[in-house]
């Protein structure tokens, strides 16, 4: 095998190299549970995944409420997510992480 | 006395004559170039917000004063009593004289090393260059401070474009501890910067053990970005870094001092250990 397509094997195997990062939150509109990202899909998304999860967190600390029942505006199970929708682990853990972790129980 | 006089009597004549064209001429002067000027301000701020350089947007602006300016100066000559066609000769001829000029002097003369909206480093000042003029420069620092540094000063000292290329190269240096998994260290640096999007495929991002120094192993990452992206990416992947190496349980080595406490009439109790008491104590101490 020519080193060349040795390198593309490793570059495909080895370590995945995402084209972006978005933050994926939920949260409640008419009494129903929807999914939305941040920058949505259509626009292009953050290449910095410190930058995404630092956004996910003052998302979290901006929205959140003491009260166990989701409220009007809160956004809940914050993750940062890849181009490809995957979860991408909290750089600072290196554990997948999930803001204002709440079930749906409306 | 009479030579003063004569020549007092003919500015009468020339100004009763002439006097009231002269008047206008001068007024359509005046109030053209106040008009160029808000004209030229209006253009700067529409070119702002239109997405085109800096550097572009001047110049079109500046081709458009010039172009005033001449039509200007033709209005008022004219308004004088002069001919239309002679004038506009002088000034075609004017004009390409100009041109010519430009261009075979163009190579010979210095010229600055940089363009509006660049980014350098001219001595100790680094900042975005926000104007050039004949003789200074205008460069603002990312803290707000702007400087008019003059364009020979430019000239003679040596000046970092960080604009001139695409790409800059990020150094990443961390110190390890000797009894540290060396291969682990290496592995966990590289995929650091692989997992980066901002980080290019080509250079690839590459590890290499530096020195090997009495504190510690240094390791050297070195990975290549875009240019605008330079800061931001390093400040992230020191970050990345330092939280993926405690993650992993790789010690970052920092220096350290041992002391060795011991009693003469006793042996040494090194650290960690029970403090004996007795008089004539003393104690030595090792640097790591």
């Amino acid at each position: 095998m020519k080193i060349s397509e040795g390198l593309k094997v490793i570059e495909k195997g080895w370590i995945i190299k995402p084209k972006g990062y978005r933050v994926k939150y939920q949260k409640l509109v008419n009494s129903e549970l929807i999914t939305e990202y941040s920058p949505d899909l259509e626009d292009k998304p953050l290449d910095s995944d410190v930058v995404a999860w630092r956004y996910a967190w003052k998302l979290y600390v901006a929205t959140k409420s003491d009260s166990t029942e989701i409220s009007d505006g809160e956004l809940i199970n914050i993750i940062v997510v890849d181009d490809s929708d995957n979860p991408v682990k909290y750089y600072a853990t290196n554990q997948l992480e999930v803001f204002n972790h709440k079930e749906n129980n409306v | 006395m009479e030579g003063f006089s004569i020549k007092i009597a003919k500015l009468e004549s020339t100004m009763s004559l002439y006097g009231r064209e002269v008047l206008i001429a001068f007024a359509i002067v005046v109030f053209g170039l106040i008009l160029i000027k808000w004209i030229n301000q209006a253009l700067k701020r529409v070119f702002m917000k239109l997405p085109i350089s800096p550097a572009k947007g001047a110049t079109v602006r500046n081709i458009i004063v010039v172009l005033m300016s001449a039509a200007l100066l033709s209005f008022a000559a004219i308004q004088i009593g002069l001919d239309a066609r002679p004038v506009m000769r002088f000034l075609a001829i004017l004009t390409l004289g100009a041109i010519g000029m430009v261009v075979v002097f163009r190579p010979l003369i210095p010229s600055l090393p940089f363009k509006v909206g660049n980014t350098v480093k001219i001595g100790d000042l680094l900042g975005k260059i926000e104007a050039t003029t004949i003789l200074n420069t205008r460069l603002r620092t990312f803290d707000g401070k702007t400087f008019f540094v003059p364009n020979r000063k430019i000239l003679d000292d040596i000046v970092i474009n960080y604009h001139f290329s695409d790409s800059r190269r990020i150094k990443i240096n961390v110190g390890i501890r000797y009894d540290q998994d060396l291969m682990k260290a290496k592995q966990v640096l590289e995929s650091i910067m692989i997992e980066d999007p901002r980080v290019k495929p080509k250079p690839g991002p590459v590890v290499y053990v530096l020195n090997l120094t009495k504190n510690c192993v240094e390791l050297g990452g070195r990975c290549w970005v875009d240019n605008m992206k330079y800061w931001v990416t390093k400040c992230d992947l020191l970050e990345k870094t330092k939280f993926r190496f405690d993650n992993e349980g790789i010690v970052i080595a920092f220096p350290q001092l041992d002391v060795n406490y011991y009693n003469k009439s006793e042996s040494p109790v090194y650290a960690g250990q029970s403090r004996l008491q007795g008089h004539g104590a003393s104690f030595e101490s090792t640097t790591e």
